[in-house]
């Protein structure tokens, strides 16, 4: 995909005004900024709100492509006729400014998954499909990033899932068009001066570090071997038991993406909507069953099955585990539940045979 | 892309009643669009997401065969709040579908064996549409030798009386009804599923078991089924799971890494014994 | 005892000291078989809620002031029960500052816990510092190690080193709390080891609620609205809170659907407001839910005016004496009805 290099750009930290308002026009422009103290990824109007300035947002970027609250579709209806009417919106270009490298994978991951099997989902692909992506490298990765421990070659600078990536080198962005929708829309802004040697080989010195500073390394290699035969395995009794099975660690992971589905009704007009919602599965409703049966009953099983689905399911579906290493759960849970211990602990079992499974209490 | 989460809609055509409780009733539906049911090609063992739209989706097998066409049927159980809800509707009323969905009974695999279909209480629609496939002139001679167990608690609980007269009549299958309890009135058999497989006796050889019914139900005839030498293979069971996208993505259903709506909900007894998981 | 040296740091030390005494003691004595308390959290601005079987673990008990989870938590449904193998209830002593023992007390009175099986570990609570104040004030910064010094609160960072005044930076709960340690009636002499107080009634003048009470109702409203509407949904909130332990939250209930589970501001609302009036006199002020909340959410104003006007109609607080039954609990003939409409 990557046909003539092309060299890279300087954006000044105070050409950002100029740089939203030349795309604000033809994209709907999402960058992060600052709510009521917390850092989240919101529709820009005013260019004045965009902070770059941060380590993290609370909230992960899925959001924009895959909100908390979403429209299936919509529905009249006409004495015992129904008329449904499907998304219209999806045609519309999106642009996701200063995005983390390890969120920008999270893209990836999604993507993957709601195209799998036969059933595609329209909706989110539609629109990743419409979206630009538009990376920031980390220069000061937090202490529970592990985005290096991961299988996809995971990188504070990385710059494979973005379509244009900037470097934040003090006073101004080195700009890097990475892709080919990355370069069409650098041609399109030739304001932009182009970059001389010294800020790359800057751009390339603050990855370095970065990646230097990485404190959490984890060793997944053989986890996904180990947890199948383990399934039954005390340790999940332990690390499940200061749990207190709220939806913290699945609502703010950038790839968690169940759902609950339910139809809004707007009776007194005879119309409505059928509309997708954050789900997670430590809810005990998530599985139960309208007979009252729980297959998955106590947070023993709910927590296992959070692991198992990021660090096993998906390995044995996708070929890749479902984890960035952004390190929001860590950071987040209330009871400091903390997957990097619960990866250590797996890791030292030793793998026992089927017969020897131990049923947890 | 078609939005496989638009439903295609439907309008009831005729709604019977299957027990005297009244609380379990067959929908006969028909598509509003020709052309939504020339794409709904389905096989015995599918499911779809039943919509009444504004009061929600559930996933309900498909009690009509392939072999009958012009409509499908759907046998529903009032439990839940979009059950309740269609219990309530009435012949005219619009209802969405979404699919085919799901994996099916294997009926090109069933194909030069014998077929013991057991069934159990309410859950015996998706074999009655299996059964009504084998049975049908073009399909009957790819299969042996056909035979229905279906147990249910009492006679006024049993499912589609008026099909299993019709086969009951019939040279080419063997059924064998029972209740749990004797009652005055009837002169079959009386006694759980499980013993009356033994009773029965079926063959392992050349043979495949289809299980669906309640987990009780399944655990003991699982249990005869194993002393009487069947293997794991030869035993096809329909799972029930919490659903609502039907097709793997909203992350509910899953069992290990297989998702009931898209791997099964057919799985034979060896491929559950691999699977880890919550059930 | 209460510990008072004006120094935070010599009084967590002196107190974790005692706790872990008292705690060695009740399982050596075979008195409790468990223990519930704080570890030492894996992530700065936290601490994680142990479960300690052995002696030999004792010395992972810590008491600084980042331990804000409400550890009544852990004893009432839907959560897991703490059985053996013979299905016999364990006995469980459980560190408890003031909060945590009025909320065992209150649900002792509401039959949730048996004051029997519970040992309440009183420790006298100094104050839990708002992690979410100071992560939202310092924003880019990673915090890395949180300490306390004399009156002070000291962040520090890769190259940063902040110090904040102790009392101001607390959790807005803690600044108006009356009841620090576990409060002592005659009847729970035999659950509480270690430090309490005696007390069975508070003053408390509300002085915190002028500013949100002085404001017309429209002026409230955008109060409130504004201070949900971040909310995700995660019922992190409901799930740290011991009061709500309720097998099926009304949210959640579908036969029928009361209320929305959608991210619209007017089903969180609703969703808050409700959970509030759930909480009239059974809410001990302990800051659980908003020091777990993801979003740094602050309820205290919705839990502050719930109990004053409890406190002004029936003169309750909660979790204060197991002798006296809660308002909501109960119904007596002379109950204010200020609210019917009379025939005027």
């Amino acid at each position: 995909m990557v046909s003539n290099k092309m060299k890279e750009r300087i954006l000044e930290k105070d050409q950002i005004k100029q740089f939203h308002e030349d795309l604000a026009r033809y994209y709907n422009f999402y960058a992060p900024t600052k709510v009521k103290g917390n850092f989240v990824f919101k529709k820009i109007t005013n260019p004045d709100d965009i902070d770059l300035n941060y380590l993290n947002s609370k909230t992960p970027p899925k959001e924009i492509l895959f909100p908390r609250m979403e429209t299936l579709f919509t529905y009249k209806m006409d004495g015992k006729e129904i008329e449904i009417e499907p998304r219209t919106d999806l045609e519309e270009k999106n642009i996701i400014f200063g995005i983390r490298p390890c969120d920008a994978y999270s893209f990836n991951l999604l993507e993957n998954f709601f195209n799998f099997g036969e059933f595609k989902d329209d909706i989110f692909l539609k629109k990743k499909e419409n979206t630009i992506i538009m990376g920031l490298g980390c220069n000061s990765p937090r202490s529970t990033c592990f985005c290096t421990s991961l299988d996809y070659n995971g990188h504070p600078h990385r710059k494979d899932d973005v379509d244009i990536f900037l470097t934040d080198l003090g006073e101004k962005y080195l700009v890097n068009p990475i892709s080919d929708k990355g370069k069409a829309i650098i041609d399109k802004l030739a304001w932009l001066s182009e970059a001389n040697e010294k800020e790359v080989q800057k751009a390339v010195e603050l990855s370095d570090e970065a990646e230097s500073q990485i404190s959490t390394e984890l060793d997944l290699e053989n986890t996904a071997d180990i947890l199948d035969p383990n399934f039954n395995h005390p340790l999940w009794g332990e690390v499940s038991e200061n749990c207190i099975g709220c939806g913290t660690c699945t609502f703010l992971c950038p790839t968690c993406t169940c759902f609950d589905v339910v139809d809004e009704v707007d009776q007194y007009n005879d119309k409505g909507k059928r509309v997708r919602l954050w789900d997670t599965c430590q809810f005990c409703q998530y599985s139960l069953e309208t007979s009252g049966h729980n297959p998955r009953n106590s947070k023993i099983e709910r927590c296992r099955n959070r692991v198992l689905h990021k660090f096993s399911y998906y390995p044995k579906n996708y070929n890749m585990i479902g984890c960035v290493g952004c390190g929001r759960c860590i950071q987040l849970c209330p009871v400091n539940n903390d997957l990097r211990e619960i990866i250590k602990k797996i890791n030292l079992i030793k793998n026992k045979s089927k017969k020897e499974e131990v049923t947890v209490a | 892309m078609l939005s496989p989460y638009i439903p295609m809609l439907t309008t009831i055509k005729s709604i019977v009643s299957e027990n005297e409780a009244n609380d379990i009733k067959t929908y006969e539906l028909v598509f509003k669009n020709k052309e939504d049911e020339e794409k709904f090609n389905y096989i015995p063992g599918q499911f779809g997401e039943v919509s009444l739209i504004g009061k929600g989706e559930c996933p309900i097998g498909i009690a009509s065969s392939p072999t009958e066409k012009g409509s499908i049927k759907f046998t529903i159980k009032k439990m839940g709040t979009v059950t309740s809800a269609i219990h309530n509707s009435e012949v005219g009323d619009t209802i969405g579908i979404r699919g085919p969905l799901g994996n099916g009974w294997p009926v090109e695999e069933l194909k030069g064996k014998n077929v013991i279909v057991i069934g159990g209480g309410f859950a015996f629609s998706t074999l009655r549409s299996l059964i009504y496939y084998m049975l049908h002139e073009d399909n009957r001679a790819d299969y042996k030798d056909i035979t229905v167990i279906y147990g249910n608690r009492d006679c006024s609980e049993i499912l589609y009386q008026e099909d299993l007269m019709e086969w009951e009549k019939r040279e080419d299958i063997d059924v064998a009804l029972t209740i749990d309890c004797a009652e005055e009135g009837w002169d079959g058999r009386v006694g759980f599923v499980a013993p009356i497989v033994e009773a029965v006796n079926p063959s392992p050889e050349n043979a495949v078991a289809i299980v669906c019914g309640p987990p009780i139900m399944i655990k003991t005839t699982e249990a005869v089924l194993d002393k009487l030498n069947f293997q794991p293979e030869q035993i096809l069971e329909s799972l029930e799971m919490r659903m609502k996208c039907g097709i793997g993505k909203c992350g509910r259903c899953n069992i290990g890494e297989k998702f009931v709506c898209v791997d099964g909900p057919v799985f034979s007894q060896a491929e559950l014994r691999e699977m880890h998981g919550d059930r | 005892m209460v510990i008072n040296m004006g120094n935070i740091q010599a009084e967590n030390e002196e107190i974790q000291k005692n706790m872990r005494e008292v705690a060695r003691n009740l399982l050596n004595d075979k008195k409790v078989d468990m223990i519930i308390g704080y570890a030492q959290g894996t992530v700065p601005l936290s601490s994680s809620p142990i479960f300690i079987r052995n002696v030999e673990e004792v010395d992972n008990l810590i008491w600084d002031n980042l331990c804000y989870v409400n550890l009544a938590r852990y004893v009432v449904p839907p959560l897991t029960e703490f059985v053996d193998n013979e299905k016999v209830n364990l006995k469980v002593g459980i560190v408890s500052r003031g909060c945590v023992a009025r909320s065992l007390i209150h649900l002792a009175k509401e039959k949730q816990v048996n004051t029997e099986n519970i040992k309440i570990i009183g420790i006298p609570c100094n104050g839990v510092v708002n992690r979410r104040r100071i992560e939202k004030e310092l924003g880019e910064k990673e915090v890395l190690e949180l300490s306390v010094s004399n009156d002070k609160v000291i962040v520090k960072g890769k190259d940063f080193e902040k110090e904040l005044p102790y009392q101001d930076y607390l959790n807005e709960l803690c600044k108006t709390c009356k009841v620090k340690s576990p409060p002592m009636s005659s009847s729970l002499s035999d659950v509480i080891v270690g430090d309490s107080l005696e007390v069975t009634s508070v003053e408390d003048d509300f002085a915190d609620l002028v500013n949100f009470e002085s404001q017309a109702p429209d002026e409230k409203w955008k109060v409130i609205k504004e201070l949900l509407s971040d909310c995700t949904r995660c019922y992190a909130c409901r799930q740290a809170c011991p009061m709500c332990y309720c097998n099926l939250c009304f949210v959640d209930q579908n036969k029928p659907i009361w209320f929305g589970k959608t991210s619209d501001i007017s089903d969180i609302i609703v969703f808050h407001l409700v959970r509030a009036m759930h909480m009239a006199g059974r809410c001990v002020g302990c800051g659980s839910c908003s020091s777990v909340c993801p979003m740094g959410i602050d309820l205290k104003i919705i839990n502050r005016k719930l109990e004053k006007i409890v406190k002004e109609r029936f003169d309750f607080t909660a979790g204060l004496d197991l002798e006296v039954m809660p308002p909501m609990m109960t119904q007596k003939m002379d109950d204010s009805e200020d609210f019917m409409l009379g025939e005027h």
